[in-house]
């Protein structure tokens, strides 16, 4: 990983490369990966998918890209000098922030602006966000687990256990995991939970107890800092690793960010995706199998299905034989409908037999 | 039937006009009455329209009056408020008008009809002032004043003429000697009931009157003017002089045609289409006549004649059907004919009676026989049977009965089989098997054998016909389909190798006295090709002077104009033209406006109704660059859209000569040319909007770019970059630079937009500069100008150099490009 004087001295070469650009008579340009599903490509070495070599060009040859170049000049500019005082902000302070500039076609018309060009930023510069001290709002993510860790904290190092130490929300993890030492554990695997509903339900059935399983609350997509770690966990720990979702297409692509990358943060796919991460479900063969209660697919579902089959990132043979099924029998149903068998059905049957047949358990 | 007339002229014509068939069941009644029954019909329904009928009439007239001699027309116009009633008074600057002729102009009502003169005219436009004349006696009971002064004469004359409602005669009144200021020309007064509420209509009448007349100066004084309205000329040229032309063969209709036949002196056919149409010399006559033969008797098929091996034998038939003689001559005659009618592939029974004749004459010329009507006819018969093998067998027959005919499947076959086999063989496709086409050949024959006499003369129509009904016979029959692409390929092959017939054609009165033969004379006057009518009779106001016209009446951005060639309708030739005019003062809100024009003379009223409208409607002017709500009906924006029709016969909607009428071929014209103009406005609005673009980008990335520098060298910590190359590389532009190196100075000149560009660069110093390259330097009172003329090709640049001594100042300037694709640093 980058230091903090790496990350500014990185900035300020981007902004001394449109400086040569101007000198020389040329027109300001930035060059990235273009950041489609059609450009990523599989690593072999590191088994995660990353930007492949197709590039787009950000250039002031016209109104837009002018303007976006501007923003990019101002955003350096502030970055280097948060690097310089050893501050951090939020994206969403850098959003506001913008206003307080003195030009007006510098500043952000929306979030996603702001965050966009800070992702252009790491993929040009290689340093991640976390290294230029910007931050999501908030991360919501948590852990609850036999693990016993010392977080660095403004405030001065704690040691915490994650199970022992904690409430019924569990441990919140922080918006840089990589401030995190591991100290003890006697965790078996790692349990990644899409919704916070199912995350409650298994700590009260006392699932990490009874299965010395790391439960990782994912909250939908799943924040960087949730699959930071999550890949920490698996890199150092060395636990399997294994996700469970509801059973339909926006399900599988939460697992996918966690396992494979996500397309808007390819260039950072070595950093935070977890390529041995296993599926359990609900996979559409359980819901013909414990015939669960499912909704029928809609347009939108089946769009996004067949959107995956051509995903590279999909094309497996369990996932093409999976997605095929579903689109089959037209069906989906959520992670809490194991809950028709009575509310321990999923603590007590399926995850069980799920794991013992992936060969956690 | 056609004269030149001028237009102060109203003589009686002898072809009736529409405006005088209208009043011939009127004559019973009085003028008045008569004038009042059909008052909307003539432009005088209403007092506020019937002052601009007269000021049109009166306008009309005097332009005219002054082009027909040759003077650039200069026109007053005043309406004033006497009393209960308004007086008009028009003066002009033309040649000024005789006692004699001026009850012939002024006096006769409906008279002079200047209806199918063929000669482009703005009397077509209107009734004739005579009709403002008798509405303003009607309404005031006052006379019409009417002074004139003839060129060359010192003193004018001053008339006061009526008109007597009950014997529609004009009267003189007063006729006595003024004076008055205008070297020369007519002056009318006229009183008359009326009212100011069509201003709006008069002030455009007049002013569109200006745009169609560049080369008249107008002045219109009315009482809601402060100041009178003057409309200056734009040119001096005045519209070419027009020639009276006679119609042409492609224009007239069935009842016209009916009445020239009528009418005409010729005896022939060919005489007449001669004497009376124009583009017809004898050629073309002989052509329509040929025409006319085919539709009106039909051809006469032909057949092969016999061949040596056949057993049918034209010199013994011949031999065997002359009597007495001689043996020599009788030798000679049969086998004179019998050796031409050999050379000949394909032979009519007309050609075989020619062939005849031609060897009775020879062999009379030899022998001193004579082979006289009776004996030629009889031969003719005998050969004609042994060359169609018809008849022949019949004489042999031994039951005559057999001879029926019919589509019963008969076992013996036609003797034309052979020859109609041959043809339908040729003419249909080789996958059609043999079968079907012996049996269309079979049932082809049998309907030729039934055709009426022994020549087979059928008309083309008759030919469809019959083999259209001989392949739904053997479809039916013999299940063998001979499409349509078959059949016509089947009339072709026959019809080609059909000839007229050598008849004469039927005289001119027995045509004049059958409708259907006249109909069939059209018929083959239309399918003839005949050159178009000349154009010498239209007068078009020239692209260049529609636009001027418009120039002069519409402060625009853009001026766009089109002359069609032109083209006929209805045997009259016409030409149309369109103006557009585009931006500027002309006011955006609201559909365009359309100024609509008939031979020089603005139309006012009824606008929805006119063919001009329709055209203007069904154009998707978006495609050009106006808004067009619902992508049809009238384009909205700052636009004047000008169309001119030019013709010796302007077919309107109506009487009151207000409204085009929708005849395809004008419309299509018109479409053409509005749209030639349209293209053009297309391409400026594109360009301008590019540019507006290139503007608004040149405005943008020339704030951002200089603060990205600033900011990008705060960062770095160094000295703010010159960005000048890069800006003018964005803007695809051509930027100049000056570079000064000791004492060479350069002018770096390069082009980074995508054409090539061709540059004027004037660079003034203030000291004398020296060896330079290329380019050219003048001393001007102690300021050199440098000046380079150089040609960048896209993408490319040029280095412009000289010395100088010291250090003097430069000033450049850069023409030939744009200033908004410029940027000089220099």
């Amino acid at each position: 990983m980058t230091t903090e004087s790496d990350a500014r001295d990185e900035l300020i070469d981007l902004a001394a490369d449109f400086y040569d650009q101007f000198a020389a008579g040329d027109i300001p340009e930035m060059t990235l990966p273009t950041r489609t599903k059609s450009n990523i490509e599989y690593d072999e070495e590191s088994g995660v998918w990353t930007y492949g070599d197709r590039t787009s060009t950000r250039s002031a040859n016209s109104v837009r890209g002018a303007r976006k170049l501007l923003k990019a000049a101002y955003t350096i500019e502030f970055l280097a000098g948060q690097l310089d005082d050893d501050r951090s902000s939020t994206l969403r302070e850098l959003y506001y922030l913008s206003e307080s500039w003195d030009n007006d076609e510098a500043q952000f018309n929306s979030q996603d602006e702001s965050n966009d060009l800070v992702e252009d930023l790491e993929i040009v510069t290689g340093v991640t966000r976390e290294d230029f001290h910007m931050r999501p709002e908030e991360s919501g993510a948590k852990v609850m687990g036999p693990l016993q860790i010392r977080e660095q904290t403004n405030r001065g190092d704690r040691e915490i256990h994650c199970q022992l130490d904690v409430g019924q929300g569990g441990y919140q993890i922080p918006n840089n995991p990589d401030t995190i030492e591991f100290l003890d554990n006697d965790a078996e695997f790692v349990l990644c939970v899409e919704t916070g509903g199912m995350r409650d339900r298994l700590v009260e059935n006392g699932f990490d107890e009874a299965h010395d399983a790391l439960v990782v609350h994912l909250g939908g997509q799943p924040a960087r800092a949730t699959r930071r770690l999550t890949k920490r966990f698996r890199d150092e720990l060395d636990l399997p690793v294994v996700v469970f979702t509801d059973g339909d297409p926006w399900s599988y692509r939460i697992y996918g960010s966690v396992a494979y990358g996500s397309i808007k943060s390819a260039h950072l796919s070595k950093y935070l995706a977890t390529p041995e991460a296993k599926f359990i479900g609900i996979q559409p063969e359980d819901i013909v199998e414990y015939d669960l209660p499912s909704d029928p697919l809609s347009d939108s579902d089946v769009n996004a299905l067949e959107s995956e089959l051509e995903d590279p990132r999909f094309q497996t043979d369990y996932w093409e034989e999976q997605i095929e099924l579903q689109l089959d029998i037209g069906k989906k149903s959520e992670q809490q409908s194991l809950a028709s068998r009575g509310l321990d059905f999923v603590t007590d049957t399926y995850l069980p037999e799920r794991l013992g047949e992936m060969g956690v358990l | 039937m056609v004269y030149r007339m001028t237009s102060f002229q109203s003589t009686i014509g002898d072809e009736e006009g529409i405006a005088e068939e209208l009043a011939e069941g009127q004559r019973e009644i009085s003028i008045a009455e008569f004038f009042e029954k059909n008052k909307h019909m003539l432009g005088f329904d209403s007092g506020a329209r019937g002052l601009v009928t007269a000021v049109k009439e009166a306008v009309d007239n005097a332009l005219d009056a002054t082009e027909e001699a040759g003077v650039p027309p200069d026109i007053y116009i005043e309406i004033e408020e006497v009393g209960d009633y308004y007086r008009l008074v028009i003066e002009d600057n033309g040649p000024g008008i005789t006692k004699e002729q001026l009850p012939k102009v002024f006096g006769k009502l409906l008279y002079g009809s200047r209806f199918h003169k063929r000669e482009q005219n703005r009397g077509q436009q209107g009734i004739g002032i005579s009709a403002a004349v008798l509405y303003s006696q009607l309404t005031s009971g006052q006379p019409a004043k009417i002074t004139s002064r003839p060129k060359g004469q010192s003193r004018a004359q001053y008339f006061e003429l009526i008109i007597d409602t009950d014997t529609n005669e004009p009267e003189i009144q007063a006729d006595e000697e003024t004076t008055w200021d205008r070297p020369h020309g007519t002056r009318i007064e006229l009183e008359m009931e009326a009212n100011m509420r069509a201003r709006q209509q008069l002030h455009d009448y007049v002013k569109h009157t200006a745009v169609v007349n560049p080369h008249a100066r107008i002045e219109l004084r009315e009482p809601g003017l402060d100041e009178p309205l003057k409309f200056e000329r734009a040119t001096d040229e005045l519209p070419a002089e027009t020639k009276e032309i006679r119609p042409h063969p492609h224009g007239v209709e069935l009842g016209s045609l009916i009445k020239m036949l009528e009418a005409t002196e010729s005896y022939s056919v060919s005489g007449f289409l001669q004497e009376e149409f124009t583009r017809v010399g004898k050629k073309t006559a002989d052509g329509v006549i040929d025409n006319f033969r085919d539709i009106y008797y039909g051809r006469e098929l032909s057949w092969s004649p016999p061949r040596t091996h056949d057993d049918r034998d034209v010199a013994s038939a011949v031999a065997d059907a002359v009597a007495n003689k001689g043996k020599d001559a009788t030798t000679a005659f049969a086998e004179g004919v019998a050796e031409t009618v050999s050379n000949n592939d394909r032979l009519t029974r007309s050609e075989l009676a020619e062939i005849v004749d031609n060897t009775a004459e020879t062999v009379e010329g030899d022998t001193s026989k004579t082979f006289g009507g009776t004996v030629r006819e009889n031969a003719v018969d005998a050969a004609w049977r042994a060359v169609t093998g018809l008849g022949a067998e019949e004489d042999a027959a031994a039951d005559p009965g057999e001879s029926d005919v019919g589509d019963a499947d008969e076992t013996e076959e036609s003797p034309l089989v052979p020859d109609v086999y041959a043809l339908v063989d040729e003419a249909t496709s080789t996958r059609k098997d043999d079968a079907a086409v012996q049996a269309m050949a079979e049932a082809l024959a049998r309907r030729f054998e039934n055709l009426d006499g022994d020549a087979f003369r059928i008309t083309r129509d008759d030919l469809d016909r019959l083999v259209a009904d001989a392949a739904s016979f053997v479809a039916e029959q013999r299940d063998a389909t001979f499409g349509e692409t078959a059949r016509e390929n089947v009339v072709e092959a026959f019809w080609s190798r059909a000839r007229t017939v050598p008849d004469d054609p039927p005289k001119v009165k027995s045509i004049a006295g059958d409708r259907d033969a006249a109909a069939d004379l059209l018929e083959a006057m239309r399918t003839t090709d005949i050159l178009a009518p000349p154009t010498d009779c239209l007068a078009p106001i020239t692209a260049e002077l529609v636009e001027a016209g418009l120039r002069k009446e519409y402060d625009a951005d853009f001026y766009a104009a089109a002359t069609r060639d032109a083209d006929v309708h209805g045997g009259d030739p016409f030409i149309v033209e369109a103006g557009i005019a585009y931006g500027g003062s002309i006011p955006s809100e609201g559909s365009v406006e359309l100024l609509r024009f008939a031979n020089r003379v603005p139309l006012v009223y009824q606008r929805g109704a006119c063919a001009t409208t329709d055209v203007i409607k069904q154009i998707g002017w978006r495609n050009y660059g106006l808004d067009q709500p619902g992508g049809s009906g009238m384009p909205n924006g700052p636009a004047v859209i000008s169309i001119h029709v030019a013709s010796t016969n302007v077919p309107f909607t109506s009487e009151s000569k207000d409204a085009l009428a929708n005849v395809p071929e004008i419309e299509d014209e018109i479409e053409l040319a509005v749209r030639e103009a349209a293209r053009e406005l297309k391409s400026f609005l594109n360009k301008r909007r590019s540019m507006q673009q290139r503007r608004e980008k040149q405005d943008v990335l020339g704030r951002i770019l200089p603060e990205m520098a600033d900011k990008v060298s705060e960062v770095t910590g160094r000295s703010r970059p010159d960005i000048d190359g890069a800006l003018a590389r964005i803007m695809n532009n051509v930027s100049v630079e000056r570079e000064v190196n000791g004492e060479t100075v350069t002018l770096v000149v390069e082009n980074h937009s995508d054409v090539n560009e061709a540059l004027e660069i004037t660079d003034i110093v203030s000291a004398e500069p020296t060896d330079l390259s290329d380019g050219t330097v003048v001393d001007m009172d102690g300021e050199w100008f440098v000046q380079w003329k150089p040609e960048v090709p896209s993408g490319d640049e040029r280095e412009l150099t000289y010395a100088v001594d010291g250090n003097p100042e430069f000033e450049v300037s850069v023409g030939g490009v744009e200033t908004e694709k410029l940027t000089v640093n220099a």
